[in-house]
């Protein structure tokens, strides 16, 4: 019986991996999913047999209070301990808002500019450190937006196809989600809780593994952007651009321009908080900028209106993310079931994950069984509760198809979208640029995983 | 039972559960919206060298540059795009923008994308040859030239393929001759480290001769740049009444 509950199990992992790709509402679907994952290993422990029991000790649970208590732990710890995480994406949503409603953001890409001129090498490639240097701290669709409408213009102009403008202008920005502290809160949320391995710090993750990710995202996606430039022809355009907030703003004071990275370097380099980082550099951006020279209850209103537009830049993704820690929760009463299915051929060595998880990158498009943001957190509840892989490791061996491919490479990241329907490239002359940055990128990123992230010893274990 | 009343009750719920994601848009701001040939009238009345800010405020680099720099330029641009068009008349016995493509060996496609956002595309110029004049944009515009006090403004027989088609060709132009015409010799010095400098092109200055080109070329009595808030009214009249704003204000005129 327990094989035949597996087999089940296994068909409604297809079946939301088909219901991700077709692109409907992730949120609905991992609730419909936690529900179904609940219901089957709890209710099948009345068929399976003494021996398969036993050897589970997870799903023996004394009668009704015993049920009820998995299932608090399934539907409100699980949720509740998201939320440390939640408090660190607003505030992150809100320093994006202070960074562009300063001008610190637009500011910093223009003097980029001014710096390269008419070489469309030189430029793509300082915009592409400049934009990855910026989305280290901030993230979310309206901050991706408002850079793009300043970077986007300019690239073209320099002649630059625009299929070749956004592919790198993407992939500058998913380089820079490798550092980003509100990413990586979010992602370590799908692994364990912070306070039960307080050690894997974005200062641990970044010295062993994130800078390398990051360089190598960054420097492939700038020598294939060259590599396209060669080969492309040159550009004009004649388009009316229509009047943006950010065209009329001045410029910020030049020493304006360090505050972006200050949050993460206080992170990175000595364990400061991300929050109070955050609000550090936030504060100080607005006062620098004049942006508080109003009355009290001016500066008040205007410091609310920029936490407000923030969390609704990011409200479409935390539905999302305040379920899955349900399903997090509930793969683990699934794993047992799993095991007797798969269990024998899912990889067990850290090599071999590397290899099929390099080879199959291209499941990290369109919300496939790769990505975390997607169907992946299924396949890593799977693969997390059936073999043994220390946290660290199976960050980097997801966030490569997560950020890589899904939030650099693929058309169904929100962003992307719209950079499509802003340049009029057509997606598949995206998807002929990105695919083979997605490749490139995440097959030398998964070298460094292997290089940087394996043999890391029982500490780093979950449970 | 009234279907139709149901399916519409259960829709939200239907589209909760199996609806796509919802792509998320940044909020754009919002304008008066102003009537079109009020606006054109306005536009028709900047004089060339005017539309210099507006040109400039499109530059990459003009965060570099101060007035003086950017009035000598413009007026320079000007007379290129003048003077070119002069020359290709006299060489080539037509102003006819479609016959003078086709005289310059010119491949011009005319591609029919549907255009909805805030970035609207009248035409691309590709190396070595290939002009696209989008024309999702010039049929709505002309459709817009059926009303009489838009067509007042404009001029009767106003033909817009031709007016974006000869600017395209200035760039053309451009490039076969890039090693005389001013607005690829002229170069500005970013910096200077020791021996070390880095100069580059000005995008706005071909921009600027380009739309003198069209309209010395079409024998226009406004700048092209008019078409920049023409060609987008019909997909926005707010966008096209913020433009206007913007090209007013930038033109030291109150809108």
């Amino acid at each position: 019986m327990d094989f035949a509950i597996g087999v089940i199990l296994l068909l409604t992992f297809f079946a939301l991996a088909w219901y991700c790709i077709k692109g409907f509402n992730l949120m609905i679907g991992f609730l419909v999913i936690t529900i179904l994952w609940t219901v089957l290993p709890l209710f099948g422990t009345l068929f399976v047999s003494e021996e398969f029991l036993k050897a589970n000790p997870v799903l023996m649970f004394e009668g009704g209070k015993g049920l009820v208590a998995i299932l608090n732990r399934i539907y409100q710890s699980a949720p509740e301990g998201w939320g440390t995480t939640l408090v660190n994406v607003c505030w992150g949503a809100w320093f994006g808002r202070v960074l562009m409603d300063t001008g610190i953001a637009s500011t910093l890409i223009r003097k980029t500019v001014e710096l390269g001129g008419d070489k469309p090498v030189v430029t793509i490639s300082l915009l592409n450190l400049v934009t990855a240097l910026i989305f280290t701290s901030m993230t979310g669709a309206g901050p991706v937006i408002a850079i793009g409408v300043i970077v986007l213009p300019i690239l073209m102009s320099l002649g630059v196809p625009k299929a070749i403008a956004m592919f790198s202008f993407m992939g500058a920005v998913a380089s820079g989600i490798y550092l980003n502290p509100v990413n990586f809160a979010q992602y370590r949320a799908f692994f364990i809780k912070p306070s039960d391995m307080p050690d894997f710090t974005l200062g641990w993750y970044a010295s062993h593994w994130g800078y390398a990710a990051l360089a190598i995202m960054l420097v492939v996606t700038t020598l294939l952007a060259m590599f396209y430039l060669g080969r492309a022809k040159t550009h004009r355009q004649w388009a009316a651009q229509t009047r943006t907030p950010q065209a009329a703003q001045k410029d910020a004071p030049i020493y304006t321009l360090i505050l972006p990275v200050v949050p993460v370097i206080l992170n990175i380099a000595f364990n400061f908080s991300v929050i109070g980082g955050f609000v550090i550099a936030g504060f100080s951006a607005l006062f620098l900028c004049g942006r508080m020279s109003g009355t009290f209850r001016e500066n008040c209103q205007l410091v609310n209106k920029l936490y407000y537009e923030g969390v609704v830049d990011t409200a479409p993704l935390v539905g999302f993310l305040l379920t899955l820690p349900m399903f997090n929760a509930v793969a683990v009463y699934a794993s047992p079931y799993f095991n007797v299915v798969i269990g024998g051929i899912m990889p067990k060595s850290e090599l071999v994950v590397c290899v099929v998880f390099a080879v199959l990158l291209f499941m990290g498009l369109f919300r496939g069984p790769m990505t975390l943001v997607g169907c992946g957190a299924a396949t890593l509840g799977v693969l997390s509760n059936v073999a043994k892989f220390s946290v660290p490791f199976l960050y980097g061996v997801f966030a490569i198809p997560t950020i890589t491919v899904n939030i650099g490479c693929c058309i169904t990241q929100s962003w992307v979208a719209w950079g499509l329907a802003y340049t009029k490239v057509e997606s598949r002359d995206f998807l002929k640029l990105s695919i083979p940055n997605a490749y490139a990128t995440g097959i030398l990123q998964y070298a460094a995983v292997y290089l940087f992230l394996t043999g890391l010893g029982s500490a780093w274990m979950v449970g | 039972m009234d279907w139709h009343y149901i399916r519409e009750k259960l829709r939200p719920i239907a589209e909760g559960l199996f609806g796509k994601q919802r792509i998320t848009r940044y909020e754009k701001p919002h304008y008066k919206i102003r009537e079109l040939d009020y606006m054109l009238a306005n536009l028709v009345r900047i004089p060339a060298l005017e539309w210099r800010n507006y040109a400039f405020s499109r530059e990459p680099l003009n965060g570099k540059f101060n007035d003086e720099q950017r009035l000598n330029w413009a007026a320079k641009s000007i007379e290129c795009g003048e003077s070119y068009a002069q020359r290709l008349i006299s060489e080539y016995g037509t102003s006819d923008a479609k016959l003078l493509a086709s005289k310059l060996a010119l491949e011009v496609l005319y591609p029919q994308y549907p255009d909805k956002t805030d970035r609207v595309l009248f035409a691309d110029f590709t190396m070595p040859n290939k002009i696209n004049i989008f024309m999702d944009a010039v049929y709505r515009a002309e459709r817009l030239l059926q009303k009489r006090s838009v067509k007042r403004v404009l001029t009767e027989n106003l033909q817009l393929v031709n007016i974006i088609l000869s600017h395209e060709i200035f760039h053309f132009i451009e490039e076969r001759y890039k090693h005389e015409i001013f607005t690829r010799t002229e170069r500005v010095r970013l910096w200077s480290l020791g021996f070390l400098h880095n100069d580059s092109g000005i995008y706005a200055l071909g921009e600027i001769a380009a739309m003198s080109f069209a309209r010395t070329l079409n024998d226009l009595a406004y700048s092209p740049y008019v078409m920049d808030m023409f060609l987008i009214y019909d997909y926005s009249a707010e966008d096209a009444s913020g433009l206007y704003e913007e090209m007013m204000q930038l033109a030291g005129l109150e809108p």
